[in-house]
């Protein structure tokens, strides 16, 4: 279960077109397992993936013309927005229920093509006006939320790869906090024939993050030495049962950069998030930007300075 | 016609839950709200460990309740032991069985019953009735079958008690909700609970209109489950107009506290040909389909929970069910381990077997 701090985060838990009218589609944020679907008008609904009545994940029910979900064990049905119980089919003589019959609703924002949900379903719904991306992908990482996001931050060839480009370790900038986003810009280079990176005077790309501090949502930006930006992708960890992480991306290519390189980046899908995680190699990765990511990331979430940065709703700095 | 299960002492009466004897007080109330299902234990009582045909001089292995039970014949006789012959002895034998390391064993209705329990306090008065069973046994090969769960003995047993559930998971065998009424009575004792689920001009079950040629749009129907609490042991009679009566026994043998054995009979000596091959292979199917919900059912009912479970009137006898096994296990738990009703007396009536059709 996520803690109280995560309990406020709208968390990216599906890409808009896994959420379907036609079939529930189950998800975790952390331990807590939710339902989602769209109803009889579109609108991405969020319940507790779990029938009130037995207990039995709704996710294995089906949807209801009408936009109700239907759990699939004894066929009670529950209305999205709110989560009160509907219709017992077998009980066509009294379909008026008591409030306290309601399956568990949560917040849910659709923005971006990213369907998020708030654990708190009394949160207000930040206002976003991004485009879908649209390369799109889908990974589930055997290692924890901050572990994946550690990662990052100190190798991220360990968890995602950009076509025709290799990470270096050298970055530009080290981690800081820019607006209540954790920020930090590394080098690249082309792949193919060049100087090692340790024994290079300039590197012709960089990538630039920019990670909400609690979620981990992060927007990258591959820049060339012109400032061009090559390519945007939006990447969503989020904690999932057994110490899973899921993550939803989006990515897009920007200026077209020329030649050989350019074209290999325009390639069949210039950015993706590994499936699996290298371990011996993680194993052997020195934390050094995680570390400082780790004391920034107290910081910015200590309560004195969480209205200052206002670091819990970041999701409209990430996306902006 | 709902309820929330702590208001269960308020609304019993609306709820259908019959007090035909019980108590119904503040322990039982404690079953339905804090149902942990894996933490029972029922002791002294007889468990359908194997299809007697199962078992010959080779040993077999079963549990219960995580303890071993080794099955084999010496001269023709089942006998059951905590070890295996060829087992180098490096344990102590549990105090439920003798000194050689036996339980007590017997054999009936085509079983191989261990005695879980005080050795001493085994009597065959308490094995549960099967009346619709051949007492010795001998039912064709394809009437009996094992199947298993992924879940905790009394989760599927009170997923049988209510029937409501075949309506949507089974509905492609069984049929679906539609009928023109519904009622659901309920019976118990302090060793059996019985719902008697009468349904008329209910949508003809499928595998009855395929296997045995029913033409007619509707049919009505008396479906019984009688559970035998100690044993696990159920009884789900189910008796369709037009259509064949459909007898099953369902043991749910607890092997683990998440895992349940169902070595199964149905005897469907009596219907036609067609159904009565296929109708009890029809388990296989059903059966995966049960486990579909009870298997990610079980774990969330494996820790206590402040959350309590919602409930219709057809959860009536599920609810009863929960109170019944733990003022049981609460009985156990304070040394009292007596039987106060007699499970074998015979249930034939309380059934409504068709007695013609099963005379032994």
């Amino acid at each position: 279960m996520p803690d109280a701090t995560q309990q406020e985060i709208w968390w990216a838990v599906a890409r808009s077109e896994e959420v379907t009218a036609r079939k529930p589609l189950a998800v975790d944020i952390g331990e807590q397992p939710v339902v989602l679907w769209r109803d009889a008008q579109g609108t991405a609904r969020a319940l507790e993936d779990r029938c009130p009545h037995r207990r039995a994940p709704l996710s294995l029910g089906c949807i209801r013309d009408n936009g109700w979900i239907q759990c699939g064990y004894h066929g009670w049905m529950y209305e999205g927005e709110t989560g009160r119980l509907k219709e017992i089919p077998n009980m066509k003589d009294q379909q008026k229920f008591p409030p306290v019959y309601r399956a568990q609703a949560f917040g849910v924002y659709e923005q971006g093509g990213m369907v998020r949900v708030c654990l708190d379903a009394k949160a207000t719904a930040p206002t976003l006006h991004d485009d879908p991306l649209t390369y799109v992908g889908t990974a589930h990482v055997s290692l924890g939320h901050q572990e994946y996001l550690d990662a990052l931050y100190d190798d991220p060839g360990l968890v995602i790869a950009i076509r025709g480009v290799s990470f270096t370790p050298y970055l530009m900038s080290e981690l800081r906090n820019q607006d209540g986003l954790l920020v930090m810009e590394r080098s690249c280079q082309w792949k193919g024939l060049h100087w090692p990176a340790p024994f290079s005077s300039d590197f012709p790309l960089t990538v630039l993050t920019q990670t909400h501090p609690v979620s981990g949502e992060t927007k990258l930006t591959l820049r060339d030495g012109e400032m061009n930006d090559l390519l945007h992708a939006v990447i969503a960890p989020v904690p999932a049962a057994r110490g899973v992480t899921a993550i939803r991306w989006r990515a897009a290519l920007g200026v077209r950069h020329p030649g050989l390189r350019g074209a290999a980046l325009r390639g069949l899908n210039p950015f993706s998030v590994r499936g699996t995680v290298d371990g011996a190699r993680l194993r052997v990765t020195r934390p050094s930007a995680s570390l400082h990511g780790e004391d920034l990331r107290n910081a910015m979430c200590a309560p004195e300075l969480t209205s200052e940065a206002g670091p819990l709703t970041p999701v409209e700095t990430v996306a902006a | 016609m709902l309820e929330v299960a702590d208001r269960l002492s308020d609304n019993e009466a609306l709820s259908g839950v019959a007090a035909s004897t019980g108590s119904g007080g503040p322990a039982a109330l404690n079953a339905i709200n804090h149902w942990v299902p894996h933490n029972l234990v029922m002791r002294d009582a007889w468990f359908p460990l194997a299809h007697a045909t199962g078992v010959g001089k080779k040993p077999v292995r079963r549990a219960i309740y995580s303890h071993p039970f080794f099955l084999w014949r010496e001269d023709g006789v089942a006998v059951a032991s905590e070890f295996h012959p060829n087992e180098k002895q490096s344990r102590a034998s549990s105090p439920f069985t003798d000194a050689r390391g036996r339980y007590p064993v017997m054999e009936r209705y085509g079983y191989v019953w261990g005695w879980f329990g005080q050795p001493e306090s085994a009597d065959p008065v308490h094995l549960p009735s099967l009346p619709f069973l051949p007492p010795n046994g001998g039912l064709p090969g394809h009437m009996i079958g094992t199947v298993r769960f992924d879940c905790s003995a009394p989760i599927s047993l009170e997923n049988l008690i209510d029937l409501t559930h075949a309506d949507f998971l089974h509905a492609n065998i069984t049929g679906d909700e539609k009928s023109e009424s519904e009622s659901i009575e309920t019976f118990f004792d302090s060793e059996s609970i019985t719902m008697v689920r009468t349904c008329t001009g209910k949508s003809v079950a499928p595998v009855m209109k395929f296997f045995s040629g029913i033409k007619q749009p509707t049919q009505n129907i008396r479906q019984v489950i009688r559970i035998y609490l100690r044993s696990h042991c159920a009884i789900a009679y189910g008796r369709f107009t037009p259509g064949d009566d459909v007898p099953l026994f369902h043991p749910c043998v607890p092997e683990t506290r998440d895992r349940t054995r169902l070595d199964y009979a149905m005897n469907t000596s009596h219907a036609g040909l067609l159904f009565r091959h296929v109708m009890p292979k029809a388990s296989y199917m059903v059966s995966r389909q049960d486990s579909s919900m009870t298997s990610p059912q079980s774990p969330r009912y494996m820790r206590d929970t402040n959350r309590k479970d919602l409930h219709s009137r057809f959860d009536a006898p599920g609810q009863r069910y929960r109170m019944l096994m733990m003022d049981i296990a609460n009985r156990q738990d304070a040394g009292d381990f007596a039987y106060r009703d007699d499970v074998s007396a015979d249930c034939s009536d309380l059934i409504g077997l068709r007695k013609e059709l099963f005379r032994y």
